[in-house]
Parts: structure tokens; sequence; C-alpha cells
């Protein structure tokens, strides 16, 4: 198995090549953050910021969002998920194919760090990491913590974990899905009455500070104006009222149906630690099962509620 | 002021409990620790500090300023009156970090002034009784010494505790603190000033050193708001407004109105200048345009703002919440570095 230093150092020389040939004028990736178990969004342009780049499991938000942002050419690190979300931003006319290039690496999932500190709640002062492992360093002790114990959900139930359908080039090695049902959990919810599944979604919210970090950490949600910064008219209230809280994740899911691919970024921004993506997951089983279309795998294919066709065979259209 | 041993922990939360004021203190919700109205039995005493800041405690999301109703019988129809203004039984608030309690002196400065009273604010603070818990075990984000506070620090607080044994050491920093604790039950008068400053030298040691702002005091604003690092550090700034969020002396709001058939409600909401919308204007023109404007308001508000209104206080009182909750590891550490570098 190739090591986080083996795969980081790919990226560099990835990168490194890529800027000097002129091929990118930027490449997105990770650098180390600035405290123990983050890591920060990092803009390449110099080989100094490429000696920079990283790969490591502590990394929390999805890149694809900043893709829109630069006008020029731009290569970007990705993971299984967040590859998809780069192919996403292309399906969906926000960037275009030929000012992009994608570095996929095979991905053995991010790590949750509620869940680490569930594991180890002593203080840590120090934290590292391997392939396979994390290590906490206390004042006189220290912990090993297996990754695929305290993997973010979304990974454990991911499909996609190497990008090998649309990177550019990959490193590290492919990496298989772990064994899983992804949708177990919702046939339960699914049996629930309409009462108690408001029930489950309230709670669900509790907490929300209504500050659309997760919005925000999205790479889907690019809107210039989004429908809560509305004001005239003003769609939704802006107070931490159940429903108006609750009206704006079900709609933001809504507007995602079909089109997340998962990456958990809008769980890792929240800083309530509200499980967002209950609300993504039960639209993205209904797009798979209505449509058999998987979102950000192929260039082409549109995702079905963005398309429709005069001649659609489905009468409530017409 | 006085000092005084507390030999049971219990014994002493209930008779704060017991004063005749709210209980407020930490407890476990959801996982997390948050200081809210609680039993003593149910005091959690064993935490880093409280997941979100206690602002809310006197600052909350969402409060209700106002109401009116719609019956036309009456003659107070469509009138607003205000609501939460009236005296409430005071509340004593236990375990409060002092980073924390500098942080509401911070705002406390901003919402009671010279110049003007918010009531809904003052109605709440001015008459709680707030106790800290000193930091015997500061964690790996905290960093109160790099912008001149103590793990021991003793502004905004009526009285200081630090856990000794199986009860507190206790010190009473206020007249309203010690009126507060001369008649609570289960004190004893004790002698704790080289205790504390042998602990309060030790714990500040493993912290950080304070940061150099001196010239970030000496330049003038304009100077540091063109320095070219703001561009660089906003590049991945999401605007997500969670370290506003967060943050223990961010203050700022936004006041809507909601109706229904019978009647209404002025509201005021926590706001975020990280948000596009909190300055736009009526026209459609906004004077932070983009998400560089706005991350900068944010780090200029703490860092130089804040400073030059409070005679040097930093707007920053260093609990490292928003460093470990931004998604994109924005450190206010590294920005008012950046800053004093220019």
């Amino acid at each position: 198995m190739m090591s986080l230093e083996e795969i980081s150092q790919k990226i560099q020389a990835s990168a490194k090549r890529l800027l000097t040939e002129g091929k990118v004028e930027v490449v997105i990736g990770y650098r180390r953050g600035s405290i123990p178990m983050m890591a920060a969004p990092h803009f390449a342009r110099t080989e100094d910021d490429c000696n920079q780049l990283i790969w490591t499991s502590f990394a929390r938000t999805n890149l694809a969002g900043y893709l829109s942002k630069f006008s020029g050419k731009v290569a970007i690190v990705a993971k299984g998920c967040d590859a998809r979300s780069v192919v996403g931003q292309v399906v969906e006319n926000q960037i275009l194919r030929e000012n992009l290039y994608i570095i996929g690496v095979g991905c053995l999932g991010m790590v949750d760090t509620e869940l680490i500190q569930a594991k180890e709640p002593r203080l840590y002062r120090e934290v590292t990491e391997d392939i396979t492992t994390i290590k906490l360093f206390g004042a006189d002790w220290n912990t090993n913590i297996v990754k695929e114990e305290v993997l973010r959900r979304n990974c454990k139930t991911c499909l996609s974990r190497t990008p090998k359908e649309t990177a550019d080039e990959l490193i590290g090695d492919e990496v298989q899905p772990l064994p899983n049902d992804n949708w177990a959990d919702l046939k339960a919810l699914a049996t629930k009455s309409p009462q108690d599944k408001l029930v489950y979604f309230k709670n669900l919210i509790q907490g929300c500070l209504r500050c659309y970090a997760c919005r925000q950490a999205c790479p889907l949600c690019y809107c210039p104006v989004c429908f809560v910064d509305e004001t005239q008219p003003q769609w939704l209230g802006k107070s931490n009222d159940e429903m108006d809280t609750l009206t704006f994740h079900i709609l933001r899911a809504f507007h995602c149906s079909g089109r997340c691919t998962s990456c958990g970024s809008c769980e890792a921004a929240c800083p309530m630690d509200i499980k967002l993506r209950e609300f993504n997951r039960i639209l993205e089983e209904e797009v798979q099962k209505e449509w058999n279309y998987v979102p950000g795998l192929s260039w082409e294919q549109k995702p079905p509620l963005t398309t429709y066709r005069p001649d659609d065979e489905a009468d409530f259209i017409k | 002021m006085t000092e005084y041993i507390v030999k049971d922990k219990l014994t002493f939360l209930r008779a704060l409990a017991s004063s005749g004021y709210n209980l407020i203190a930490p407890i476990s919700m959801k996982n997390k620790i948050q200081m809210a109205p609680t039993d003593p039995d149910k005091v959690d005493l064993d935490y880093l500090n409280t997941f979100l800041s206690p602002k809310s405690l006197f600052f909350p999301q969402t409060e209700k300023m106002m109401a009116f109703h719609k019956d036309l019988t009456k003659s107070d129809a469509f009138v607003y009156k205000p609501l939460g203004l009236d005296q409430v039984k005071p509340s004593v608030i236990f375990g409060l970090r002092p980073c924390d309690a500098k942080g509401l002196s911070v705002i406390d400065k901003i919402f009671q002034n010279n110049r003007f009273t918010d009531p809904y604010w003052n109605t709440k603070y001015e008459p709680s009784v707030k106790i800290g818990l000193a930091c015997l075990n500061p964690g790996p984000n905290c960093f109160c010494t790099a912008v001149g506070g103590s793990p021991f620090g003793e502004i905004g607080l009526d009285a200081i505790t630090l856990v000794r044994g199986n009860g507190f050491g206790l010190k009473t920093l206020s007249a309203k603190g010690e009126e507060f604790l001369k008649n609570t039950s289960g004190l004893e008068i004790g002698d704790l000033t080289g205790e504390i400053a042998d602990l309060k030298k030790k714990v500040e040691a493993s912290l950080p050193l304070p940061l150099d702002l001196s010239k970030v005091q000496g330049a003038t604003i304009l100077s540091i708001f063109n320095q070219p690092h703001w561009k660089t550090t906003a590049d991945r700034c999401l605007n997500c407004g969670t370290c506003t969020f967060v943050c223990p002396t961010c203050h700022c709001f936004d006041i809507q109105d909601e109706q229904d058939e019978e009647g209404g409600v002025r509201i005021r909401n926590w706001d975020t200048c990280m948000s596009w919308l909190y300055t736009v204007h009526g026209t459609g023109h906004n004077p932070r345009p983009t998400k560089t404007e706005r991350m900068r308001q944010r780090f200029m508000h703490k860092i130089k703002y804040i400073p030059m209104k409070q005679d040097g206080t930093c707007g920053c009182i260093g609990c490292g919440r928003c460093v470990q909750l931004c998604p994109v590891n924005i450190d206010i550490r590294e920005v008012a570095k950046q800053m004093n570098q220019g």
C-alpha cells in the first residue's frame, strides 16, 4: 500500500509538472493545517507552494466548489467523491472541461474527528497519521486508532473511492469499496408515518444555528443568491423557528437531489454536528431507483431533475 | 476581596441553586457541553470549555423583542409592546471559563456604554452573578495568553473558583460577588493567594506567548485595510460564518418582523458579517461586495477596531473555537501575525 508521504510526493511532483509545463495556472489541493487533525485548502502557484501539498485523512472540505472562482486553467486534487463533484460542475456548466485537470487519488476514507475524540477523550497535544492509523500524543501518553474504525459515515458507504472514470491521472492504489448496504437505515425511516417522519427530521436539525455553513461548504450550492437570502419577496423567516429551519434544510436537499455525491462536506462544516446528509440520502436513493442515475460518473449525462424533453413518457409533465 | 475554601462541590452547587437565583452551569446536551439552567446534580465539571460560547445566555440566537396583536376590538391592536424586559429571577452562572467571561465583558461594553444601553442585554446580564472556573488543564487550541488573557483571568467575573480536591478554592472579585457569596452555606474563609499565584504561573507557562500586535496598534486603519494578505487568505474562506456564530465576542444581529393572522413579533437574530446579505443596501449596492472584504471585516473588528475602542483590549479572547471549527482552517493567530507584519 502506498504511504501518505509517497502519495503527497506524487501530488507535489504532478503539480510542479503541470505548472512548469504551463498546463495550469494553479493547483488546488490541501496543505497541513495550523492545528492537529486539520487540513487547509491550498492553492499552489509556485514550486514552494507545491512542496506544501499533502494527502491526509483530515481533509474536511470538498475543493470542487473553488473551481468556478478561477477563470484560467486549474488542476484539482480529488478523491472519488470530490472528482464526482468536479464532473458535476462541468455537467452543470459552471466550469469548462478544457480548463480542468483532475489529479485523482484513491481514497481510503476521511476520518471523523468526533469519533476519534469519543474513542480517546483525553486532551491530545499532537496528532500524526499514517495510511491506516491515527496516533494521538498527550502529555504523558499516546494512543493508536485504526482509521477504518473512525471513518466518516459517508466514507464507509462510498462506492467510488477511486475516481478512475474521470481523473486525468491517478495517484495511489485503486481502492475498492467497503462491503456495505448504503440504504439499510433508510428502509426503517421509509416505514414511519408522515407524523413520525416530521418528528424525526425536527430532531435531526435541533441546534441548527442557521449559519448556512452546510450550504457554503457544498459544491452544489453555487446560486448567486440563495432562496433563504432573497428579500423581495422573503421566502423564509430568519429565526430559529423549527419550521423555517426545517424548510431551509428540506428545500436545499431537494435542490441537491440527483446531484449530491455524498462527499460529506456539509456535515464536516456544520459546527453543530447535524447529520445533514440524512436529507440528501433519501433523495439520492430515490433518484438512483427512479432513473438509475449516479451523479458525477459521466461527462455527458445531465442530472435527471435538471432536464426535460417534449416527448417525456411521464404524463405528469405534459 | 475574600478567599474561601469550598469542601464539597455538590454541596456548594446546591447552595447556589437554593440562593433564590437560577443556577446556570455546564451540562451535557446531545454529547456537547453547554451552559444551561440545570439542577445542581446534573452539572458536568469535566470539560475543557462549553461547546458554544456563553453569549447566548444574554444574547440568544433568536430573541423576541416586541409583539402586537390584531384584535380590532381592543384599543391597542397593531401596537408593538416590548417583550422580555420585566424583572426576572436573576441567574448565578457557575463554571464560566475566564476567556469567555472576558468575551462577555467585551460585548457588554458594546451593548451598554455612555451613549446607550441595550435593555435586552442589560436586563439579563446586569443582575447575574458570574462565577468563573480557572483552567488548570487548557486544551490544544487554547491561546488566551496570546491575546492578553489568562487561565486565571478575572475580567467580567464576580468570583473565580479552582478545582481543589473534592471542592473548590474560591475568590470573590466584585462587590456583587462578595455580597452574594457571604450568605452561601458551606464556605470557609481561607488563604489561597500563594496557591493561586503558583498554579497561575504554572498553567500560563503551558500556553502560547503573547502575539506581537504592536505594529497593528500603531498602524492606521487604512494601511492594514490595504494589506495584500487579505486576498490570499480569503481565497479559501467559504464565508460560512461559523467563526462568527461560535465567537464569544461576535454580537451582530438582524432585526426582522414576522406576522400571522393573529399578530406579529419583532425578532432579532444573530447575523454575520460573512454574509453577502448582511451589508447589501436597498439600492442593491454592497460595500463589501466579495468574500475578501467580508472576511477582512471580521479580523479588523477583532484585532483593530475593538482594541481602539476598548483601551487596547483585543476583540479575540483566545478561546480557540473558530480555529477548531473553521472548515478551511483560517486561523486568527496566523491572520493577526500577517496584519502585524504588513
